[in-house]
């Protein structure tokens, strides 16, 4: 699975879940989901759980503290990463 | 008196600390307590035989939050000044010169000297931050509504160190038996039993609560720094010692709103700001991710984001003799949570918050402890500075 197809999923899961509205002029793929108030501890869980139960990939507390993990593209490119063995 | 001991296992060697003082509000049947780091043990003296189950539980639970990390924990440590200090007793001396009066469990007078460096701090604060900032003044009542506590979620984080505040009923057989009593016998708790209103109100155990509260419904176009002093009030068991954990303290703060990335640019200054105040009186310290000691089931969850995000950052100064540090500033990013709480808009979006906050009293502590009550044996920058603020020239 690439990255690419990965984005759009995750970007819509992350608007629904946490009702981000269509015309959030700051939420886009590169936004810091936690310093802009986007995705909050508890959310954080939340999003874990979505990415291991849809994509298989388990982010561990080791994980959080080696890779940027703080947009949805870094959240996607390290699950596309991982999916391939790769981190 | 009995005794138990509870298995430590799996708490990380540098939150032992916390669990300490966590376990301070383990169980009332718990008279004392120690971590035993050797036997990894907690072990503890209870009132009684028949409390040794329930204390036990209540201490692996405790033990328990402090064992899972969701998000890691990462230590960084981002400035670190040591320099060698010998031991001095601060807290002895103080008291032998009567530059501290303890006036109950947490409680203390300031005098002299040490309430001359706690104003100089203060000062220091208004020439080297709110001016940088051009911090606005906001004066804040002690007590809060416990409605905006709750809307904080304070209580979700934090129940174990409210100090609440009620009055007597307003019935007249109320006050008059009330105030007959203590005429007749003094004043004892039991005077209280049955007496008392429901209570509305919480001494504020933070200073930038009141800063949202008031300004709900508020749509910014520009964003806001504000400052206040607040003498605010936190509960600490057994905790309770010297000037470093005080049932009653002083708190400034500095409080920015508005779109976060002017919440995180001005976060940074003022944190390159306190590592040169730092460095320019020589204090033993380090400048470190932390987190709050969260008092819930929740723990680990909203530690280890904290951490993990950089949320919080302490500045914590060396006490010598006591052989640790005590945390005197914090640097902390809140996102929009009490944007959100108040309802306070930047543009389209919940404002973001963030502040900057000293420990007034710890301040004061920490410095005679590293350098002793002689101010001309102080470090040159701050030794000028205290002797210019105490003869009322500006520093």
């Amino acid at each position: 699975m690439q990255t690419e197809s990965i984005v759009p999923e995750l970007r819509s899961f992350i608007r629904d879940k946490f009702k981000i509205p269509e015309g959030d002029q700051d939420f886009n793929d590169d936004v810091h989901l936690f310093d802009y108030g986007y995705v909050d501890s508890f959310g954080a869980v939340e999003l874990t759980s979505f990415i291991e139960k849809r994509f298989g990939v388990k982010i561990s507390d080791n994980d959080l503290i080696a890779h940027p993990l703080n947009t949805v593209r870094e959240i996607s490119e390290f699950t596309a990463k991982r999916l391939k063995g790769e981190v | 008196m009995a005794k138990i001991t509870v298995p430590l296992g799996g708490v990380d060697k540098d939150y032992l600390s916390q669990l300490e003082y966590a376990l301070a509000f383990a169980s009332e049947d718990i008279t004392s307590y120690r971590i035993n780091e050797q036997d990894a043990l907690v072990e503890a003296d209870l009132k009684s035989e028949a409390a040794s189950q329930s204390a036990k539980e209540k201490i692996s639970e405790l033990i328990q939050r402090y064992q899972r990390r969701e998000f890691g924990l990462p230590k960084v440590i981002h400035f670190q000044q040591e320099r060698e200090l010998p031991a001095f007793d601060a807290w002895k001396a103080l008291l032998e010169r009567k530059w501290v009066t303890p006036v109950g469990q947490g409680h203390v007078v300031l005098r002299g000297v040490a309430a001359l460096l706690l104003s100089l701090i203060e000062r220091k604060v208004e020439a080297e931050f709110v001016k940088t900032f051009k911090a606005e003044l906001e004066i804040f009542p002690s007590t809060i509504k416990c409605e905006t506590l709750d809307r904080c979620n304070h209580f979700t984080s934090f129940p174990e160190h409210m100090d609440f505040v009620a009055h007597l009923k307003q019935d007249v057989d109320v006050l008059s038996q009330f105030s007959e009593e203590c005429k007749q016998n003094g004043w004892s708790p039991a005077r209280h039993e049955g007496r008392m209103a429901e209570c509305d109100f919480a001494v504020a155990p933070s200073c930038c609560y009141h800063c949202y509260e008031a300004m709900e419904g508020w749509e910014l176009q520009d964003p806001r720094c504000i400052t206040a002093t607040l003498a605010c009030h936190r509960f600490e068991g057994a905790n309770h010692r010297t000037l470093s954990r005080l049932r009653a303290f002083t708190m400034r703060e500095v409080v920015f709103i508005g779109h976060p990335a002017y919440v995180i640019k001005s976060r940074a200054k003022a944190e390159e700001l306190i590592i040169q105040w730092a460095k320019d009186w020589e204090l033993a310290c380090i400048f470190e991710t932390a987190n709050d000691m969260f008092f819930t089931k929740d723990y680990s969850v909203k530690a280890s984001f904290q951490r993990q995000q950089q949320g919080k950052k302490e500045l914590r100064l060396l006490v010598p003799q006591e052989e640790q540090s005590i945390s005197v500033f914090s640097s902390n990013f809140h996102a929009v949570t009490f944007g959100k709480a108040f309802n306070i808009k930047f543009g389209d979006r919940p404002a973001t918050t963030g502040c900057v906050a000293w420990g007034l009293e710890r301040w004061v502590y920490a410095i005679l402890s590293q350098f002793g009550l002689d101010s001309n044996k102080w470090p040159n920058k701050l030794r000028e500075e205290f002797t210019r603020h105490a003869a009322g020239l500006p520093l």
